[in-house]
């Protein structure tokens, strides 16, 4: 801070949680101080991270059964200053007239919080306040601009503009009244500011229907972003507002999402317009038409025993769709959810399958293992793959404990498992974002093999996301925007009004399923959740309505357009609370469930017609298991050997000689380590 | 800061592999420029220039195509290997319309800083005047395409 600058209040214990590692580690709070500083240039609110005192516990180590002083202080304090040095990536800093709104923590949540969210849409990490000051702070915020908290979100709290002429002006520029063509236009501009104002015009004379009905629906936006402000909201008649929020254009529908950049007007079916019940949980919209959301709480994890007691002597699982439920509700059974045991596998038939898919893995591995340089030279697309995976690898989660450090063997482990996904699957290859939905599996399997085929389960699941045509995430898109017409039409319409009826900004939700969203722990909880297909198919969009829900507040009284929703959305990673969207998520499941008026396609999509089965989602998931059809087993004299040297390149020897080191193999009952991954040679 | 003016730029990165560009078109809408970078040590990177330039012109639809603000970055010039020379690159950058033409090192920081200075200049020209209804006239949106981009691509 310059000298110039004053500080007119500080805070320390003001902690950002990381949730990159596990949140028992110390390293995942980071401690700071927050400043409220009046600067020559404006206003600022300021997070800082501590610097290392000398009084920092860090100077403290445990020297064998005795906590002492460290004796070596100058090595210690640079490597605490190195981590001073990347933590300082958090420091936060902005201009309070860029300040939107702050979002703060629920009551009961433990150390209370803030969450600044900027103009632009950045969020930055939530401000956790361990010993105390969010009020005190509040208090001093208010003295400087106007906060509000928001009509339909508590926990937010909106900057409000002062700016009385604005919306008189505004009025006066829309030219609301005149007939002509021309001034409709004239509308679009107003609201598009400089962009391409020509293009819009073009469009109009075109196609004057489509553009005539795309000014309407900014002039709706208008009226909602007038009528949103908290001030209005007391003053009209609430179900005048709901009258003028909802019905966008009576009987038509708009599809912002068959191809971009065109809006499919659509006469829409009789039986949606159908007026229902007013839900008793939110008064103030007639914000949905299914019945009240029920307040779900997730039963307790399965534990060892129980587990074990659900088999037979043999070990054959007994009630596949009872533990389907309790999975559901929490446990880890990987191996069978991906599809690597099938559900009435034995002790006797696990093991056998154990073997095979030990002996094919590594007959795949050699494949490209042994290809030699001069034959990669005439293979573009092994280079390509190749060159694509070693990019990736060396950014997949580097903070994480597992995989960070350089030269860490977990990456070549990374590595190895996807260029072997290659070979199994030739036509797919490597596309982007695969080495996101490996790196949790391979943190909890620890174990190459057990990895690969776990990955691989896991891809049958989600390999249309990545092909070529994206067809697979063209469809989930296009699927977003059907259950979010249906289970909150208000947001629907808001979306649509600014450019997101795309749902772009689910892109990367859906994607890698979340992959970045969440910490270890969680996402990996949030997997084996949905591979359950408990209690519907496709149950990630629920997941995404119900992270949506919990935004809506923030992205319609902020009035976010496209590129603000959008970074919003990015910047939320790691601050979703898993458990509560689990629990909503389920919620919007048993109202859909209970409506009456579900539409076709979200019957199919969520397939709600068909009771599950019992014999058709066994058979679906054991049908999930990769098949591996390979040729005889590998030779068996395996040796164990200590070093790992690179993949043996040029020389194109005999994949059967027992001098290639380059082939990893592991032992037959290798069980998870905790040191990382075993590793033998041939 | 441009000219005692404090911009914020929001700089938008193409989105990886090519399938996944299907979807990005939507983003090259509202762009102020268009920033296309290529790596000096592939011919490749530099052949398809063109091929991304008549790509954003068709996407973005830009109210004057022939003045719309191009930047062509030439990156990576920290390594030894180089396959396209400085002349031949500002030679495309002269036929395109005088596009400004900058060799960086990302790794190196050499001449980021000085590549978008000129990006925010160029895009500000555009700007007609200060919007009336812009709540906020101070930020400009600024939105780039790069492709074939590298580790941290230096914004």
């Amino acid at each position: 801070m310059a000298s110039s600058d004053k500080v007119l209040y500080e805070k320390d214990s003001v902690f950002i949680h990381t949730n990159v590692l596990e949140s028992k580690d110390k390293d995942a709070y980071i401690p700071g101080r927050i400043y409220f500083v009046e600067k020559p240039e404006g206003m600022f609110i300021e997070w800082k991270v501590e610097e290392v005192s000398s009084l920092d516990d860090h100077d403290w180590a445990v020297v064998g059964n005795a906590v002492g002083y460290k004796a070596d202080r100058d090595s210690e304090s640079v490597t605490i200053n190195a981590k001073t040095e990347s933590r300082k990536k958090y420091n936060i800093s902005f201009d309070l007239i860029d300040l939107k709104s702050i979002k703060t923590s629920a009551i009961h949540h433990g150390w209370s919080y803030l969450i600044f969210i900027l103009k632009d849409g950045t969020t930055y990490p939530a401000l956790h306040f361990h010993s105390g000051g969010t009020k005190e702070f509040f208090t001093l915020l208010n003295n400087h601009v106007h906060i509000k908290r928001s009509p339909n979100d508590n926990r937010l709290y909106i900057v409000e503009e002062h700016d009385p002429d604005m919306l008189s002006k505004s009025f006066d520029e829309l030219n609301l009244f005149s007939d002509s063509s021309e001034h409709l236009v004239s509308i679009q501009e107003a609201f598009s500011g400089n962009l391409s104002v020509r293009r819009h015009k073009q469009k109009f004379l075109n196609d004057p229907f489509t553009s005539t009905l795309g000014g309407f629906s900014k002039v709706t936006n208008f009226f909602k972003d007038v009528l949103l402000q908290p001030e209005s909201m007391s003053t009209r008649p609430r179900e005048e507002m709901a009258e003028v929020l909802n019905e966008d254009i009576a009987g038509m529908e708009i599809n912002h999402q068959d191809e971009p950049g065109f809006e499919l007007i659509t006469k829409k079916k009789p039986d949606k317009q159908v007026a229902d019940p007013k839900p008793p949980s939110r008064p103030k919209f007639k914000r949905t038409k299914l019945p009240p959301r029920p307040t779900v709480t997730r039963g307790e994890p399965l534990q060892a025993h129980q587990w074990a007691g659900m088999m037979d002597k043999d070990g054959r699982v007994l009630n596949v769709e009872e533990v389907k439920e309790i999975i559901f509700h929490g446990v880890k059974v990987w191996k069978f959810l991906l599809g690597y045991y099938k559900w009435d596998s034995t002790h006797k038939s696990r093991s056998e399958e154990r073997k095979k898919k030990v002996d094919d893995y590594f007959k795949m591995k050699l494949q490209w293992k042994t290809i030699s340089e001069e034959q990669e030279k005439r293979f573009t697309l092994l280079r390509d793959s190749k060159a694509l995976i070693e990019k990736d690898v060396s950014r997949t989660d580097r903070t994480h404990k597992f995989f960070e450090g350089e030269g860490n063997h977990n990456l070549q482990v990374l590595n190895d498992i996807l260029r072997t996904y290659c070979m199994f699957n030739f036509d797919l290859s490597y596309v982007q974002g695969m080495s996101d939905l490996l790196s949790p599996i391979l943190v909890i399997m620890e174990n190459e093999v057990d990895a690969f085929w776990c990955f691989a389960g896991f891809m049958e699941k989600v390999s249309s996301n990545f092909e070529m045509d994206q067809q697979g995430m063209k469809t989930q898109l296009a699927q977003m925007h059907t259950l979010m017409h249906f289970v909150d039409p208000e947001l629907c319409s808001y979306l649509e009004s600014h450019d997101s009826g795309n749902f772009y900004f689910c892109f990367r939700w859906l994607l890698i399923v979340f992959k970045r969203e969440f910490s270890f722990p969680d996402i990996q909880r949030l997997w084996e959740v949905l591979w359950t297909d408990k209690p519907c198919k496709n149950y990630h969009l629920l997941i995404c309505l119900a992270i949506l829900d919990t935004e809506r507040a923030t992205l319609m009284e902020n009035r976010f357009g496209f590129t603000e929703i959008l970074k919003h959305i990015n910047d939320m990673c790691f601050t979703i609370n898993v458990d509560q969207m689990l629990n909503k998520a389920e919620g919007i499941y048993l109202q859909l469930k209970k409506s009456k008026k579900i539409p076709q396609p979200i019957k199919e999509m969520l397939e709600m017609n068909c009771t599950s089965s019992p014999s058709s989602s066994s058979s679906s998931s054991s049908n999930t298991t990769p098949s591996g059809a390979m040729a005889p087993p590998l030779p068996s004299h395996l040796r164990e050997n200590g070093t790992h040297s690179a993949p043996s390149s040029g020389s194109g020897t005999g994949r059967t000689s027992p001098d290639d080191s380059s082939i990893e193999i592991l032992p037959e009952n290798c069980e998870p380590s905790t040191s990382g991954l075993h590793n033998y040679y041939l | 800061m441009v000219e005692d003016r404090l911009v914020t730029m929001q700089i938008w990165d193409t989105a990886g592999q090519e399938r996944f560009q299907s979807l990005g078109v939507a983003f090259y809408r509202g762009a102020d420029c268009c920033v296309l970078v290529f790596d000096v040590t592939a011919q490749n990177t530099f052949k398809s220039l063109e091929g991304w330039r008549d790509e954003f012109l068709i996407q973005a639809s830009p109210r004057d195509p022939e003045n719309f603000p191009f930047v062509v970055i030439g990156n990576k010039i920290d390594l030894e290997n180089r396959a396209v020379s400085a002349k031949r690159a500002q030679g495309w950058c002269h036929g395109k319309g005088d596009i400004p033409y900058f060799e960086t090192s990302a790794k190196e920081a050499i001449n980021v800083e000085q590549a978008f200075q000129t990006v925010a200049k160029n895009a500000l020209a555009q700007e007609p005047e200060v919007g009336m209804y812009n709540e906020f006239p101070d930020q400009i949106k600024l939105t780039s395409e790069q492709n074939k981009p590298r580790e941290g691509c230096g914004c």
